[in-house]
């Protein structure tokens, strides 16, 4: 196994520091296919890995490496041809509101619904809440920790983008799912936008220790978000590595570790896209 | 080569604005002029439009010295529309056209949601859907009147029935196009939440499709309306021929399109035309005052359309 001979003694340590008994998710062997109208497409080949108690699991490949449809997969969307994937022991098999999903789209915010409706809809109906009055309390709390007081009565279309996503990222959190699955939800926004949210994201973080599994295509906001990043090789998606970047936040990012870590995994998938490329030429 | 090198990047001193952050230039946000929010006022601007074609209608037919008979004066069709309505008992006239057209309407978005809500389950549905909407939505219902007096009689049955082959093709057509159109994000939130069979129908697709839905429930209603002028036209004939009494009271006084046929048998070109402005103003109210009205407290409010 790649993410075994890449394993460093970073990773020992923290493993000897607390090792939980057993993981939220264990993703084992999966292999998903799925069908255009013309091909048969392999989107991901027997992927390996284990999310733990208040990990922020990192996905992070180049497009086409079958990172989102993994994460459909783990939402339950998505059924895997071969191999399994237990969540708290349970194996995974339809979506479910223990599994929450924040997508990247600004659409996922029922716009006939006001922000603070959007969160109510989903506790009522998730289940976590029978009575109205609890389930205004629990949005109007989450709904002050990302800063959206003021906004709760105003419809979706109202908000700029990055307040689009904290509505969303408030909704995921308040349903206080096994795990918090991300489809790269800060891609359509603008940088300084991005950065702020990925601040608020680990603040946030800091304050209830939530479990959250994150795709994304940038580096940068792998090292800064994750505490653990699996990299992903494209064509079918395979595990290339498993890295540790628990020490790198935004205050780390002009030291030498954060640029040491980053150009590490740009070598790795950087590696890849040159073989491809003579694949190509000799093909 | 040469001009190349003659282009250098030139090189200006930097500077902060310390001032910026007292400055106060103008407004910052202005409330928009009277004449400015009355002209985005959409009734106004409607409104306007009909006072021109009034006024446009009555210098026509004054100046132009026209047949009354032919072409009344707008003051005339006026005049005798008040008359109808305070002596002829048009509103009675009104009543029976509109109850017919609600129960019609009742009945066919009952069908059509049935229609469409197999066509979201089974493919079988689908299927079905689409070839009896592909079928039957070009034919005109009027067309069905005779076969519908066959079968029913010369009685509110028949009408019905050609109301809801006009009512249901259309919003069977509109809501299951709109259900299509559901996008991905929203059909997953949905069912993340657990939501599935009615209650994602009713929680997720309906509100999502709704503005093609309400497309289809105005279509639906402006056929219906104008199916139903058009068979109590076709219908007053045959009722007088077979009863023979023209000016029947109460329930049994007719509709709309009963009382521009009696007029015109009658030679009454004004109260013609105020038949006809009568179902003209009863669409226009029914547009402005009901559909407009759930427009702008949906999908207005929500953003799924532009003002």
């Amino acid at each position: 196994m790649p993410s075994e001979v890449m394993t460093t003694g970073a990773a020992d340590a923290t493993s000897a520091a607390s090792k939980p008994n057993a993981p939220i998710l264990d993703v084992e062997g999966v292999t998903i296919q799925y069908k255009t109208k013309e091909h048969l497409i392999t989107a991901t080949y027997r992927v390996d890995f284990q999310v733990f108690e208040a990990d922020r699991f990192v996905i992070l490949g180049p497009s086409g490496c079958g990172k989102s449809t993994l994460l459909k997969a783990v939402a339950g969307y998505l059924h895997p041809v071969e191999g399994e994937m237990r969540l708290n022991g349970t194996s995974v098999t339809e979506p479910g509101p223990d599994r929450v999903m924040v997508f990247q789209e600004f659409d996922q915010l029922l716009p006939w619904k006001t922000v603070k409706e959007n969160i109510t809809f989903a506790l009522l109906n998730g289940g976590r809440c029978a009575s109205k009055n609890e389930a205004n309390d629990i949005a109007m709390e989450y709904i002050q920790k990302v800063k959206l007081d003021r906004f709760e009565d105003t419809y979706p279309h109202m908000l700029s983008g990055g307040m689009k996503q904290r509505v969303a990222i408030a909704r995921g959190m308040a349903m206080e799912p096994a795990i918090l699955l991300m489809d790269e939800p800060f891609a359509a926004l603008d940088a300084l936008t991005r950065r702020q949210m990925q601040e608020e994201l680990l603040a946030l973080w800091e304050d209830t220790k939530f479990t959250v599994l994150f795709v994304t295509h940038s580096i940068e906001e792998a090292v800064i978000v994750g505490s653990r990043i699996l990299i992903m090789s494209p064509h079918p998606g395979q595990v290339k590595a498993e890295l540790n970047a628990h020490d790198h936040s935004h205050a780390t990012i002009g030291e030498d570790g954060f640029a040491e870590l980053q150009s590490k995994i740009h070598n790795m998938i950087f590696a890849d896209r040159v073989l491809e490329d003579e694949v190509v030429n000799h093909g | 080569m040469a001009d190349v090198k003659a282009i250098s990047l030139y090189i200006r001193p930097e500077f902060e604005n310390p001032a910026v952050e007292k400055a106060v230039v103008g407004d910052i946000e202005r409330r928009l002029s009277v004449w400015e929010r009355v002209s985005n006022m959409d009734p106004v601007r409607k409104f306007t439009v009909l006072v021109v074609l009034v006024v446009a209608w009555e210098l026509y037919t004054r100046l132009g010295s026209i047949n009354e008979l032919m072409f009344p004066t707008f003051s005339k069709t006026f005049a005798a529309l008040i008359d109808a309505l305070v002596n002829a008992g048009l509103l009675i006239n009104i009543w029976n056209s509109l109850s017919l057209l609600v129960t019609g309407y009742v009945i066919g978005i009952s069908i059509a949601a049935v229609l469409v809500v197999l066509g979201v389950w089974t493919r079988f549905g689908s299927d079905l859907l689409t070839t009896l909407t592909a079928m039957l939505n070009p034919l005109p219902a009027i067309a069905l009147l005779p076969l519908a007096m066959i079968w029913f009689g010369l009685g509110n049955q028949a009408v019905i029935f050609t109301l809801l082959h006009s009512i249901i093709w259309p919003v069977a057509l509109n809501t299951h196009a709109g259900f299509q159109s559901v996008s991905e994000t929203m059909r997953m939130v949905g069912r993340n939440y657990g939501l599935k069979g009615l209650p994602y129908i009713c929680k997720i697709l309906i509100p999502a499709a709704f503005p093609s839905i309400l497309t289809g429930l105005r279509i639906g209603w402006a056929f219906a309306w104008r199916t139903l002028i058009a068979a109590e036209l076709v219908f007053g004939g045959q009722v007088m021929d077979t009863s023979g009494q023209l000016g029947a009271e109460g329930g049994s006084a007719g509709g709309l399109g009963w009382i521009i046929f009696q007029n015109q048998m009658e030679n009454q070109t004004p109260y013609v035309f105020a038949g006809l402005f009568t179902v003209i103003i009863v669409g226009i109210v029914i547009e402005n005052g009901l559909f407009r009205n759930v427009e702008d407290r949906t999908i207005r409010k929500w953003g799924m359309q532009q003002s």
